[in-house]
């Protein structure tokens, strides 16, 4: 928890989601304890200070109708002044807290030259992908291991919004405007799927009647594969190769990695 | 018609005035929508019990979700919540009625036909399916092109104009008919919470119903603001969360208000630092405007604005956190009897803190950017906001007896709390151990089923408990136990000190706190004068409060009865409402042919069902406007009131002060959407779209009618007749001069150069919306100035107002705000 705050710099990033982990944790754990607290205490005081039918307890004052409210404070007030300054100081410090990890969030990892830059458009009910060389791909977003992946999201008609709960990530999609994401999968990720990593897209905005079968894929794998394929690509839309994305993706996959065993 | 017919005829509802009995109508007409809203809820939980098959199309799920959140949001929560302040802030505060009696029965009537629209929608081949929060631009045509959705974009148009009047008739109440020696601070919990909140609906409201006039414009003119790639889509985001964040607190400060009063009731304790929880009250009242870029943490917004947004949505926790100790400290010490009303406060209270707690986490930007669009969202905003609601079934056990004078039955209320308060947490729970979901998506991963399928089961219980609370309301009121006028032990407020049910007019004689506890004293009334306050003995005095020597001469007829019955009310609303349902089918029954000119331009009709209805509505609500005014209605204001702090204003005058402050907000956000497009857009590449001299004329022709008004005042103060007669005159004269200019320029946009409200030959296609909408909405503004000039204007003719200026007077401060609007208008559109 403590080490979180020395953020990470160069190569040895944190990937959104374990940062989100952390934060949800700590949340949570604090959450928790507070809300027992609170409401055990007061579930305890209710119990105790029920209307058990005896006598009144001395300095039980009770109040008329039609009386206007008189003037409160004393030992009570002071009491609700000391819970409400503990219950700043802890919110306070789990913003403050917060925000540091923001800010790391924000601007990702140091950017270095192997960066690479997708635009991703949503519509009416998929995704789709550049590359930076102008080739496109529907539905499933193929990238390589061990890189950040900076992605520019917009929308061709309506408000979406392009998510991946496993990756931690999300980004409104609007139509005329442009917002930043970035996402970074480890080899070993990678590996521990079998060689191919892959994530759900959703969208997150309810963007019409097919709102709920709106997905895509992020399929992460090894660089020197991702490389070979990147090579395979000319500008062309995958669509034109034929095939549907998946299939299509699949089959490239195949290709890449006959490339490398030649 | 001023005579009130008997609780047992049907006729006494359709035109009563009292605050009592609307009230009534109000609380039931919000459980018919619970039910409505719930019976949606229970499709949407349906569809939801299994990812891979449907029980309802995609378009169909969205209708239900969409509809749901409204019903709940609008027609349901706020409705509920008033409808006990109908019945119960009057009598808090020691008023015979709410100060605008009639204005009170048309908030209701438009209430109730604007849930009859909404209903309607769903058979004009569907109703809205955009969602609740209708983002941009799914919410226009091209996306949901049915008529429903356009009716019921309508519906809630026509809500929040009955809204407004509501919330000027509360602030009004409050501010000006307290009881003698009722101090604003003095107030009953209930009712402070009341007044913050009509302050902030004063606001908030006049937001949406800016952003609703624009998206009706978008789909019935055909205007392009939310389509528009130069920040359409962000400015529907901004000016909708203006409005939606403060509306959250909204619907939960009534509730707030039943807990803050029912914990001290039933603990027989004050509350603990009363004056403290006034102040965070008024505080969150203010900080709510300043939190709404959180829900939009993640679009293009920069980082400095976020993480100021993420400060002030920290910062506004901070008051709740005051707020909830106090509530759990004014139980400690206290006798605590677990009586129905109780259970469901206390149960609203631990609701709201685990809503209070998840909030915290989608304050922290990092948390929001994963939560957003999830469950987490979900289950968090239930918690708050219904969880709030528990408080307001809590206050309808508490003033069960008061309104009916009948006991409910205690067991089967304590049963009916059992059933809520599993159900619900059964049903809201589940959706945080499944927060992964995307909101508004059935086909969700398998993985989070059982959540949803254990919810679904929740949401039947909870549906299933509400029968309970019917039956026992319905057998309580045929065959209860006589309740008393007062059946608790430990109340405070006035309601609980007069008869139950309490008579028409409230108060054996007037209520006053200037003792320092609630008295009745008899006035001495003179024969053939007006009241005068009796002292401490009971002798007559003369020193007369607040300016009662003026209500003699302001009050000619100051010795009739009050009025408590009109059918206008009724009747503007229907019309309206005809009105409106006529306007929903407009765009694609009716289809102009445009020509070379006006004479050229041909009109299509394939439909007239909806033209006629228009005419119709139209027709019907000038001519029930017309009788309104003419109906001899009286409500007098208090005599002896307090008013802080707006002592020596008028109750009228007051009135319409608030309602020009509501409207400062709708012509700010129509301005403001000017603003922001056109910076989207790039400040430089636009250049006005008319010529400045037509413009600058017309700013004259406003600027001379202003001052014609004041001629108009001082002749009435002189009691001249022809001289009221020719400066009333020459204000209509310049009003159609305005409006005659303003025609000749839109036919020149048109005709001449190219510019319509969707095209323009000159640049982008949204400045032309933006000039049309926003110079059409003041132009709107002249013309119903013109229509009451001229009922004013006939009426003098007819020997009115010469003794009685204050009409004059009010018609005036509308004018001069139209005519202070188009100073703002005219460098916007004609000089930059």
């Amino acid at each position: 928890m403590i080490d979180s705050l020395i953020l990470q710099q160069g190569s040895d990033w944190r990937a959104q989601a374990e940062v989100f982990d952390e934060i949800f944790f700590v949340f949570l754990a604090l959450g928790t304890l507070i809300g027992t607290i609170v409401v055990a205490y007061t579930l305890w005081n209710v119990y105790k200070y029920r209307d058990d039918g005896g006598e009144p307890k001395e300095g039980f004052d009770a109040p008329e109708v039609g009386e206007l409210p008189t003037g409160q404070g004393g030992p009570k007030a002071k009491k609700l002044f000391l819970s409400f300054g503990l219950s700043a100081i802890v919110v306070i410090s789990l913003v403050v807290y917060a925000y540091g990890i923001l800010l790391y969030v924000e601007d990702g990892p140091d950017a270095d030259e192997d960066n690479i830059e997708i635009v991703v458009e949503g519509y009416q009910y998929g995704w789709d992908y550049e590359y930076p060389n102008g080739h496109t791909e529907t539905g499933e977003l193929v990238v390589p291991a061990d890189t950040r992946i900076d992605i520019s999201v917009t929308s061709r008609d309506v408000w979406h919004n392009f998510g991946s709960s496993e990756l931690r990530i999300k980004s409104d999609a609007i139509p005329g405007d442009t917002n930043t994401n970035w996402f970074s999968v480890s080899s070993e990720e990678v590996q521990a799927q079998g060689g191919e990593a892959t994530f759900t897209v959703e969208c997150f905005e309810l963007c019409g009647p097919g709102h709920s079968a709106m997905e895509g894929q992020i399929t992460v794998i090894p660089q020197d594969e991702w490389e070979t394929w990147y090579e395979g690509t000319d500008g062309d839309s995958s669509n034109v190769e034929g095939g549907a994305s998946v299939d299509g993706a699949a089959s490239v996959n195949a290709a890449a990695i006959g490339g490398v065993s030649a | 018609m001023s005579e009130l017919p008997p609780t047992t005829s049907v006729k006494r509802w359709f035109v009563t005035t009292n605050h009592k009995d609307i009230g009534i109508l109000y609380t039931i007409t919000a459980l018919f929508f619970l039910l409505f809203g719930g019976v949606l809820a229970l499709l949407i939980r349906m569809q939801l019990w299994d990812p891979t098959s449907q029980i309802l199309s995609g378009l169909a799920y969205n209708e239900a979700v969409t509809a749901h959140g409204l019903i709940m949001v609008f027609w349901f929560l706020s409705p509920f919540g008033f409808g006990f302040a109908n019945y119960f802030v009057p009598l808090q505060i020691g008023a015979d009625d709410l100060a605008f009696p009639r204005l009170n029965a048309l908030s209701y009537w438009m209430y109730l036909f604007s849930g009859i629209l909404l209903g309607i929608s769903f058979f004009q081949g569907g109703t809205l399916d955009a969602g609740w929060t209708m983002y941009a631009p799914l919410n226009i045509p091209m996306y949901t092109p049915s008529i429903g959705s356009t009716g019921a974009v309508l519906a809630l148009f026509m809500f929040v104009v009955g809204i407004t009047a509501s919330t000027v008739n509360f602030l009004t109440s409050i501010h000006h008919s307290r009881a003698e020696g009722m101090g604003i601070m003095d107030m009953p919990m209930f009712t402070w919470s009341i007044l913050a909140t009509v302050w902030m609906m004063l606001f908030a409201f006049a937001a949406l119903l800016a952003v609703g006039l624009i998206l009706a414009s978008d789909r019935v003119l055909g205007s392009v603001y939310f389509s528009a790639t130069e920040g359409g889509s962000l400015l529907w985001g901004h000016l909708f969360w203006f409005f939606g964040h403060p509306e959250v607190y909204i619907v939960f400060f009534p509730a707030l208000g039943v807990m803050l009063e029912l914990f001290q009731t039933f603990s027989g304790r004050r509350l603990v630092g009363r004056k403290w929880v006034i102040i965070a009250i008024c505080l969150i009242s203010v900080q709510s405007f300043l939190v709404w870029m959180h829900h939009m943490f993640l679009t293009t917004i920069n980082l400095e604005i976020k993480t100021l947004m993420m400060a002030t949505t920290i910062g506004i926790s901070l008051p709740f956190d005051l707020v909830v100790f106090s509530l759990i400290y004014t139980l400690i010490k206290g006798r605590i009897q677990f009586t129905t009303p109780f259970l469901f406060a206390f149960g609203a209270l631990l609701l709201f803190i685990l809503g209070g707690i998840t909030g915290v986490f989608l304050g922290a930007i990092v948390l929001d950017y994963e939560f957003r669009g999830t469950y987490w969202v979900v289950a968090h905003f239930h918690y708050v906001m219904f969880g709030g609601a528990t408080a307001l079934f809590g206050g309808a056990y508490y003033w069960f007896p008061k309104v009916t004078g009948k006991m409910y039955d205690e067991l089967l209320g304590k049963i009916h709390f059992v059933v809520f308060f599993i159900g619900f947490n059964a049903v809201y729970f589940s959706m945080f151990l499944g927060w992964e979901t995307p909101r508004r998506v059935f086909e969700y991963n398998p993985e989070f089923q059982i959540y949803h399928q254990f919810g679904t089961i929740g949401a039947f219980v909870l549906g299933l408990s509400f029968f309970i609370m019917f039956y026992n309301f319905a057998k309580s009121y045929v065959s209860g136990e006589p309740a008393g006028d007062n059946p608790w032990d430990y109340s405070r407020t006035a309601e609980w000190a007069i008869s139950s049910p309490p008579p028409l007019e409230n108060w054996p004689n007037r209520p006053s706190y200037a003792s320092g506890k609630l008295e009745f004293v008899k006035d001495y009334v003179p024969d053939g004068g007006p009241a005068v306050k009796a002292d401490a003995d009971g002798d007559a005095a003369t020193d007369g409060g607040d300016s009662h020597e003026e209500h003699i001469t302001e009050y000619p007829y100051w010795d009739k009865h009050p009025s408590h019955a009109s059918i206008w009310p009724f009747a503007i609303s229907l019309a309206l409402g005809i009105l409106l349902l006529g306007l929903s089918g407009f765009s694609e029954s009716v289809t102009f042919i445009l020509g070379e000119s006006v004479a050229q331009t041909g009109v299509e009709i394939s439909n007239p069902v909806y033209p006629v209805l228009i005419v119709v509505g139209l027709i019907g609500m000038i001519w029930s406007g017309v009788k309104w005014g003419l109906e001899d209605f009286y409500a007098p204001p208090s005599e002896f009131a307090e008013r802080w702090p707006f002592e020596g204003v008028e109750k009228v005058k007051l009135g319409m002060w608030f309602f020009l402050a509501s409207d400062v907000i709708v012509f700010g956000a129509f301005l403001s959407a000017a603003i922001f497009v056109r910076y989207n857009a790039g400040w430089m590449t636009w250049e006005p779209l008319t010529e400045s001299l037509p413009g600058l004329i017309n700013t004259f022709v406003l600027i001379t009618s202003s001052f014609t008004v004041i001629l108009a005042l001082v002749a009435a103060h002189r009691k001249s007749r022809q001289g009221l007669l020719a400066s009333l005159g020459a204000t209509i004269g310049f009003g159609f001069v305005f409006l005659a200019i303003k025609m000749w320029e839109w036919n020149h946009e048109i005709f001449d150069r190219g510019v319509t409200i969707n095209a323009n030959a000159h640049g982008d296609p949204i400045q032309a919306s933006i000039y049309y909408v926003t110079t059409g909405l003041h132009g709107i503004h002249v013309v119903i100035g013109l229509l009451i000039a001229i009922f004013l204007f006939v009426r003098v003719y007819q020997g009115h107002y010469l003794d009685d200026e204050r009409p004059i007077e009010y018609f005036g401060l509308y004018w001069h705000f139209v005519d202070i609007v188009w100073v703002f208008i005219f460098p916007l559109f004609y000089l930059f």
